[in-house]
């Protein structure tokens, strides 16, 4: 009888209940939150479950020793968390982006895409705080791709310059993203007059076929050339776009822009989750990265808003701007550009500016690539 | 002859009582982010720390505290009892800062960061016997190291980054990380930020210049801008379009329509490239969005 007792006490001990802490509990809680939102809300559903659930996965009070989580070496999460780590996950997901994403709209418009560079102030501007704040430079410029609006990126360039923040900040990367209608609209509001809500813009020319395929081809060499640093990034991109607009590799695009991206989502998701253990996620540092998350947000749709703003002074009337566009020069595509519709039709219902604002927007992709680029090559 | 003899042992008994004491005791090593590096008895990356007796004695450490509060100088402390914190000469015993004290002798209940000074403080929880101060900016799996450039190994007053060298002699020097020298240079990140937002506008102004090139190429804004686009091809398939057309009785709208595609489609500056189909738009420059001014004929 003793030995079963005994036996039992020792299972006990092995048990979730006898190892559970306070922060355990906050942080299944914060996963439940995720999950909630992604599915009541729908608020990106692809990003917050995965996270959500990994959270509850990476915080499951446990016995050390098991070689079952995700910081112990040769276990199944750590084994998928090497994606994550090394950084091989992101270029994959931008290889799906640039299979998935149409440029027609920025190279119908290539002035459109100064605002997505514009909106990279978001970064810098983070960058800078966060040095106030007492962060060393390389965490700093991991915290201030937070910026972008840009997951991947922001895990890309975190994995490699500020590994122990990396979760804290993928988390919150993906938190304002998925929270970018009610974080840009009250800004572009604030920022912009009736009149200029009501601008018109000069309908995109149609775009042939041969310039889609150029496209990619000028783009990665003419910014691989200025910032090699983002070649993982830019290659991944917009290698994926010229898959699409080649026409004949239709096959891999797909694969590419469909189950290739949809199992790296999965498994970055889950496995970013996973690693925001209590006792690493639960810190002051995780606060202030929240709180330069969120204003990294906002100097991004400001300037961006700005930007067209003060553009719009040098132009000629009927080649004006709306600055309802300049919320979408950060790379959250397409929900950024969604704002820009959504509000532009608040005040005149038949002003569409979604095709408009997708310029700026995927302008933002490949600023964010580079800022990153940039970034690598200074910090790294 | 009896104070003779003392007098000679003395500094002999000096120096050997001397050698055994606490303050021989260096915090020799120190690496706050630890994945690759050491692994603990728990398999865990812990961040850790190397204490080395830099006396030619045996030195038990049992009972000292550490901490990296100078305001609480007996944070940690390691317990008595246990064989293993006696130091031979010459030799070191790494610690695992990772704040869970419970998990044995050489763990602490505070975690080693970055940007933190790590002090040694003697079992009386009063004197500091040695500190070491954690750089701010430091590489994962970069430790900083103490060596010392005496013949005698005594003194250590030189630290530097360094490849991590667990319980044997410290590592080679590592060399400053870019994010280090930018921290010297560049500390509140100006510099940095003016270079990096010149280099986006740069990158994407280049990018605007090229597709602004192509776009006046494909939609020959140059030819017309130089009036030179008189092709003799053009001018044929314009005459057997015009023939093909007058064989046949239709309105002149449809033959403007087939005429103006035919136009876009040789031109080429219709969107899109689909076999068997020709798009006709009335409008190329405006139709994008409304739908109902589109419409497709298969050809």
């Amino acid at each position: 009888m003793e030995q079963i007792i005994d036996s039992l006490s020792q299972f006990w001990q092995f048990t979730g209940f006898a190892n559970c802490t306070w922060q355990h509990i906050a942080m299944i809680a914060i996963g439940l939150i995720f999950i909630t939102l992604g599915i009541v809300k729908e608020w990106e559903p692809m990003l917050l479950v995965p996270i959500g659930f990994g959270i509850i996965i990476g915080n499951i009070p446990m016995f050390p020793g098991l070689n079952i989580g995700v910081y112990e070496d040769g276990s199944v999460l750590n084994t998928l968390y090497q994606g994550v780590r090394q950084g091989w996950y992101p270029p994959l997901i931008f290889l799906g982006i640039g299979a998935m994403t149409d440029f027609s709209a920025l190279i119908s418009q290539p002035r459109l895409m100064l605002i997505g560079a514009a909106a990279q102030m978001g970064i810098f501007g983070a960058y800078l705080l966060a040095l106030a704040f007492g962060f060393a430079p390389n965490e700093a410029g991991a915290i201030g791709i937070i910026g972008g609006a840009d997951g991947p990126t922001a895990i890309f360039l975190s994995s490699k310059l500020a590994p122990d923040l990396m979760g804290a900040i993928a988390v919150c990367a993906y938190s304002y993203m998925a929270l970018v209608p009610v974080i840009q609209k009250p800004i572009m509001l604030l920022l912009t007059t009736k009149k200029e809500r009501l601008i018109r813009m000069p309908a995109p020319r149609i775009v042939s076929q041969k310039e889609k395929i150029i496209f990619p081809i000028v783009g990665f060499i003419c910014t691989a050339f200025i910032v090699p640093s983002g070649l993982p990034l830019l290659g991944m991109l917009f290698f994926g776009n010229l898959l699409k607009e080649s026409g004949v590799t239709r096959r891999l695009a797909n694969t590419a822009g469909g189950p290739l991206i949809d199992v790296v989502t999965t498994l970055i998701g889950l496995t970013v989750g996973a690693s925001t253990q209590a006792d690493k996620f639960l810190t002051g540092n995780s606060l202030k990265i929240f709180a330069l998350g969120l204003v990294s947000f906002i100097i991004a749709t400001t300037c961006g808003v700005l930007f067209v703003k003060i553009w719009n002074l040098f132009l000629r009337p009927e080649r004006k701007i709306n600055p309802l566009i300049g919320n979408a020069g950060v790379s959250a595509v397409p929900d950024s550009a969604r704002v820009s519709e959504v509000v532009g039709r608040e005040a005149d219902p038949n002003n569409h500016l979604l095709m408009h604002a997708m310029a700026p927007n995927v302008a933002g992709v490949i600023g964010s690539a580079v800022a990153a680029g940039i970034l690598l090559g200074f910090l790294g | 002859m009896r104070k003779l003899f003392l007098l000679l042992a003395f500094p002999f008994l000096c120096g050997t009582i001397g050698a055994q004491n606490l303050s021989d005791l260096i915090i020799s090593e120190a690496l706050p982010v630890n994945t690759s590096s050491l692994i603990d008895d728990y398999g865990e990356h812990s961040p850790w720390l190397e204490i080395f007796n830099t006396s030619q004695g045996t030195v038990n450490f049992a009972g000292c505290f550490f901490t990296d509060d100078p305001t609480n100088l007996t944070k940690s402390q390691i317990p008595k009892g246990d064989l293993a914190t006696k130091l031979g000469p010459r030799q070191s015993a790494v610690i695992y800062a990772n704040g869970d004290a419970s998990k044995g002798t050489f763990y602490l209940n505070f975690e080693l960061r970055k940007g933190n000074t790590v002090y040694l403080v003697s079992n009386d929880g009063r004197t500091i016997i040695d500190s070491l101060a954690v750089p701010l900016v430091i590489d994962e799996n970069v430790s900083i190291a103490k060596f010392s450039h005496d013949n005698k190994g005594l003194i250590f007053n030189d630290i530097y980054p360094a490849a991590p060298s667990p319980l044997s002699e410290n590592g080679r020097r590592s060399q400053k990380s870019n994010a280090q020298s930018i921290q010297e240079t560049d500390p509140h990140g100006w510099t940095l930020t003016v270079v990096s937002v010149m280099v986006v506008f740069f990158a994407l102004f280049i990018l605007f210049l090229l597709y602004n090139l192509s776009g006046n190429i494909f939609t020959g804004k140059f030819k017309e801008k130089s009036k030179t686009r008189s092709s003799s091809d053009e001018e044929t398939t314009a005459a057997a379009i015009a023939l093909a057309l007058a064989r046949y009785e239709s309105s002149d709208d449809t033959e403007a329509a087939i005429a103006l595609a035919l136009h876009l489609y040789l031109s080429d500056r219709v969107h899109d490239m689909e076999p068997g189909y020709i798009t006709i738009r009335s409008n190329p420059d405006s139709a994008w969005r409304n739908k109902s001014l589109s419409f497709r004929k298969k050809t």
